[in-house]
């Protein structure tokens, strides 16, 4: 659709004039033979003659693309009759030209399918691949001299290169590497006659950078992850400033967080990637505005580690409690810098079971679907401990696509079309070095769907959908964003000067689109709540003795024991600390932190207890259980 | 409308001394009341505002004090209660007007319904605050966020818009 559209812009001139020849001939009269709307122009053809005039002519102007030397010296030397006589006309021009070359014609395609099967291309994907790439690959084989439809010069060039593109990914994907560079070679050259300042030549040019990087680099080779923290930031920082899926993104988060905030005291918020920290000062501002006044704001931001010695956490950090004196919110900042996401522990974040948790998630949680050898998977983990901190609410922002599909054609034509509406959105951003540098941070985004594999690959965009079902069956249920950020979005975006974004609400979630092709979605969560077992008489039944006691003098930040359990039956065990009452569980230090998580493969119950500890541990102390009981001496 | 008033300032003066009485001064002079001026001019709106802040000294030292430019800010909306401060803090009020609630206005000006004020408002200020931070955020001597040619998050505003 939106390929369509560019080529058409692009050749929009010269469409007009040649798309009659393309489209079947007009309604001939039987009674003359001579074409009366050309003979209107001066021209007699033949009405049983125009398909095959019409054939040649595009013929000829293949040839005259493809040797521009001959075509001047056919401009001045040769000597043609009676140009009225299309037909003969140009036959005689086509005699003075040698054959076309090869190379074009392994890609032409039947003129009377090629418009369906476009069409197909563009508007389903999986089903009709197959043919499309048969049609080819029949051509290919065959090498004789099938007719061209060429539109207009530079749209047949665009869709061509679309057309390759797709035959070498298939090509890729058979593992047939050495007909891929071929075609690499016939597009590099094909890119040098398609405008790649803008349209379908700027993405198809990115697109043949990352193929040739999958072919000569191999897969996980040219990961763009090598790229250093502070390129990231400020790419992204840029990519922020120049369109505004980053701002409604942000925006609609913290209209979710305030209003599940609404008449809490004590709030604490978890942001999965803190970058600049530019979703934050918003949200502190309204929460020094709202009705009861500023809650005590805690914000944990989670992000790489910064290599130089630089701590890039912390000074955000400052810059965040600067703004917040400045409007009287009591702030205070916690940095936790891990390289993976999955490497962070949820007592690092030093949750105060008191206060109100959201978790925010802006592009993050698609990172950890790569499948490792391990059991459990990390987005289990990871989503599982998000839930045992019991959050108010999870604002979930991730891009609408599908880019991680096991087949690599089916990726890549998912990515073609995803990211060429992303860059014609961006098309109406002015504001330089905002748009390249924008550019910049999407094309690394393309490299690594489309070059990378296994755990380099980290850009596995899912679609709204499957993180429904994701995180239904992860526990947690949707929480509806309310009209109010529905209202803030479409605010925003009117002010954008491009007239192609759209909000849209879908089932309680937000997604903003380009030209009703959604493109990122806001949703927002929250955990389902199970009724904590009080620990009187009604105690799980838990049997069988832990497998090994745990004794240290570990200092507060240490990881917890882990104590491996047998059940017999499917209730959750919970445990609760510092209650009056409750024999063995002389539990001395006032914070703890549960969590739980289910093995069901092996039908062992993992349970960590892991202290946080304002004040260091003064003396040893074990763990276990006896009759069901936890005890700690 | 500053002209106008000149011109009735003007009129006013003129007819007096055309009138019986040559001795005596004019009635009523507007500088002289400055609490008048300041409503008069609160009500004016943003262009006007700064045509009036050159007609003379004393108007410009109001039309330059933040409460006008806060007035205009609000002046559909009732003000969240602890906005002064706020905004005070990123700036002020005629930052906030010229940053974020004009351009908005204009912006949204074509689509615009009269329950949406408050919400401009409050997107405004929310735009501003990102502003604020961008720019003066941070302790260090370098308070920009990304390098010497940092890009405000309100040059989206500055654009022009297609019509």
């Amino acid at each position: 659709m939106v390929l369509y559209d560019d080529s058409a812009t692009l050749a929009g001139s010269c469409s007009g004039s040649s798309s009659s020849f393309s489209s079947k001939p007009p309604p001939m009269q039987q009674q003359q033979d001579i074409d009366d709307l050309l003979a209107g122009a001066g021209y007699k053809v033949r009405s049983s003659e125009l398909r095959k005039v019409a054939h040649r002519l595009e013929r000829l102007e293949t040839a005259m693309v493809n040797s521009p030397a001959d075509f001047s010296q056919l401009a001045s030397d040769t000597i043609h009759y009676n140009p009225s006589d299309l037909a003969s006309w140009v036959d005689s021009l086509l005699s003075e030209f040698a054959e076309p070359p090869t190379c074009p014609s392994e890609f032409i395609m039947d003129p009377v399918t090629n418009q369906t099967v476009a069409n197909d291309v563009w508007t389903t994907t999986n089903p009709n691949m197959p043919q499309v790439h048969h049609n080819i690959s029949y051509e290919q084989q065959s090498l004789n001299n099938q007719l061209t439809v060429v539109t207009a010069m530079e749209e047949d060039s665009g869709i061509r290169l679309v057309h390759m593109l797709m035959t070498c990914a298939e090509c890729v994907q058979r593992g047939d590497f050495s007909l891929a560079t071929s075609f690499l070679k016939d597009m590099q050259g094909l890119l040098t006659r398609v405008n790649t300042v803008c349209g379908i030549g700027k993405v198809a040019g990115h697109f043949i950078d990352a193929l040739s990087r999958r072919i000569f680099q191999g897969i996980g080779g040219g990961s763009i992850n090598g790229g250093s923290a502070f390129e990231n930031e400020i790419l992204y920082h840029h990519f922020y400033e120049a369109c505004p899926y980053l701002k409604f993104a942000h925006f609609t988060a913290n209209q979710a967080i305030l209003e599940a905030f609404d008449g809490h005291d004590c709030v604490h918020v978890v942001d999965f990637n803190l970058m600049h920290g530019l979703q934050w000062p918003a949200l502190i501002q309204a929460l020094a505005l709202r009705p009861g006044g500023p809650p005590l704001l805690r914000l944990t931001g989670i992000g790489p580690p910064s290599p130089d010695g630089r701590d890039s956490l912390r000074e955000i950090g400052l810059r965040l409690a600067e703004l917040a004196r400045s409007v009287n919110v009591r702030f205070a900042f916690r940095g936790v810098a891990a390289s993976r996401l999955e490497d962070v522990k949820p007592w690092m974040l030093q949750v105060n079971p008191k206060e109100s948790v959201a978790v925010n998630s802006i592009m993050q949680l698609h990172r950890l679907l790569g499948s490792d050898s391990n059991l459990n998977s990390p987005i289990e983990t990871v989503l599982s401990w998000i839930r045992s901190l019991n959050p108010k609410i999870m604002t979930v922002v991730e891009q609408e696509a599908n880019h991680n599909q096991p087949g690599f054609l089916d990726r890549f034509t998912e990515a073609l079309h995803y990211y060429s509406t992303m860059f014609d959105s961006l098309e109406a951003c002015t504001v330089e070095p905002d748009k390249t540098l924008a550019e910049i941070y999407i094309q690394r985004e393309i490299t690594n769907v489309v070059s990378c594999e296994g755990s380099a690959r980290v850009e596995r965009h899912e679609p709204l959908g499957k993180w429904r079902t994701r995180l239904s069956g992860a526990g947690f249920r949707p929480s509806h964003l309310g009209s109010n950020a529905y209202k803030q979005a479409s605010m925003l975006l009117t002010l954008f000067s491009a007239e192609g974004y759209s909000v849209e609400e879908n089932e309680g979630c937000l997604t903003l689109g380009w030209h009703s092709r959604p493109l990122i979605a806001a949703s927002a969560w929250q955990a389902v709540s199970h009724a904590p077992a009080a620990l009187d008489t009604h105690r799980p039944v838990v049997s069988g003795a832990c497998d090994r006691n745990f004794s240290s003098t570990h200092p507060p930040t240490a990881l917890a024991s882990l104590l491996f359990l047998k059940r017999n039956d499917e209730e959750e065990i919970c445990f609760e600390s510092g209650e009056k009452g409750t024999p063995g569980l002389d539990w001395p230090y006032p914070n703890k932190e549960r969590e739980m998580g289910k093995n069901a493969a092996s039908q062992h119950v993992h349970v960590s207890i892991s202290p946080h500890l304002s004040t260091p541990l003064a003396l040893p102390y074990n763990i276990f259980i006896r009759d069901g009981h936890f005890i700690l001496t | 409308m500053a002209l106008n008033h000149r011109r009735s300032c003007y009129r006013q003066d003129h007819h007096e001394t055309v009138g019986e009485n040559k001795e005596k001064r004019p009635k009523f002079f507007i500088n002289d009341h400055a609490d008048i001026l300041i409503e008069i001019l609160k009500r004016l709106d943003g262009r006007s505002l700064c045509i009036a802040a050159s007609v003379c000294r004393l108007w410009c030292n109001i039309a330059r004090s933040d409460s006008i430019w806060e007035n205009l800010c609000f002046r559909h909306v009732s003000p969240p209660p602890s906005v002064r401060s706020v905004v005070l803090a990123l700036g002020g009020y005629k930052r906030l007007y010229m940053g974020c609630v004009r351009p908005v206005r204009r912006r949204l000006g074509r689509a615009r319904r009269a329950s949406w004020a408050r919400d401009e408002v409050q997107l405004s200020l929310s735009l501003f605050c990102v502003d604020y931070y961008e720019r003066f955020g941070g302790s260090n001597s370098n308070g920009r966020l990304v390098g010497e040619s940092s890009p405000s998050s309100l040059m989206f505003l500055c654009k022009p818009v297609n019509v």
